[in-house]
């Protein structure tokens, strides 16, 4: 409670000598508030945990975190794009076939495909790199490169 | 910036505008194909930069069309008469 004191004079400190002071003195002030505010945020927490309450549910807040990608992941959801696509025959794919000589498509049907996947992954590919990008192996090498993904 | 990617952004900017297309998006990209593959033997530069600046021009239509549905939607919100 001592610290909840010391946050109170703090405020009203500041309130006080908001005039006077510059604004950079004003601000480091507000750094400090905040600080001793968490400080005492953990502290309240420990006290919490430390009562005798029968089961608490610990609570962990996950808004929207991204999945764990893994190289496996990444393969599935090329595959499954590629699958969607409906100029796409799916017995004939596999991860090594060629978009173009395999697969049939031409090079705008190729373009297609790569803004399926840019949807899917959420991030977007430059024509450079589209090029390049011929067969699922490629795209699932680029993709796990952009997101860090490593064997 | 060779012309061959030229075509490809534009076709890939095509893509992205007809995703509002009032006639729905399929129907945007039945025609936007069918119209690029009628051209796909043209061989010559001139030509192409031609076709280049008309798709640029149909971009523009595109943001145009958009705005004025905008617009009209807005209109209708505030102005509608019981």
């Amino acid at each position: 409670m001592a610290s909840l004191a010391g946050v109170r004079i703090l405020i009203r400190n500041t309130g006080k000598f908001r005039n006077p002071i510059s604004r950079t003195c004003l601000r480091s002030t507000v750094t400090q508030l905040q600080s001793n505010e968490r400080y005492f945020h953990c502290k309240r927490q420990s006290i919490v945990t430390l009562l005798p309450q029968g089961t608490r549910v610990k609570q962990v807040r996950q808004y929207s975190i991204a999945e764990p990608m893994s190289l496996d992941l990444i393969r599935k959801r090329v595959l499954l794009v590629l699958n969607l696509y409906d100029k796409i025959d799916p017995q004939k794919l596999s991860l090594d076939s060629h978009f173009i000589n395999d697969l049939g498509l031409d090079s705008l049907d190729h373009i297609e495909v790569i803004m399926a996947i840019e949807d899917e992954f959420g991030f977007e590919i430059p024509d450079m790199d589209a090029e390049k990008l011929l067969r699922p192996t490629d795209i699932v090498r680029y993709v796990a490169d952009r997101q860090d993904v490593y064997e | 910036m060779s012309q061959r990617s030229k075509v490809i952004q534009l076709y890939k900017t095509l893509l992205y505008m007809g995703r509002d297309y009032p006639k729905g998006y399929d129907f945007f990209k039945k025609n936007l194909r069918k119209v690029f593959e009628k051209n796909k033997r043209e061989r010559d530069p001139e030509k192409i930069d031609k076709m280049l600046a008309h798709g640029n021009f149909v971009i523009k239509e595109l943001e145009a069309l958009y705005m004025l549905r905008k617009y009209r939607t807005l209109k209708k919100r505030y102005y509608e008469k019981s």
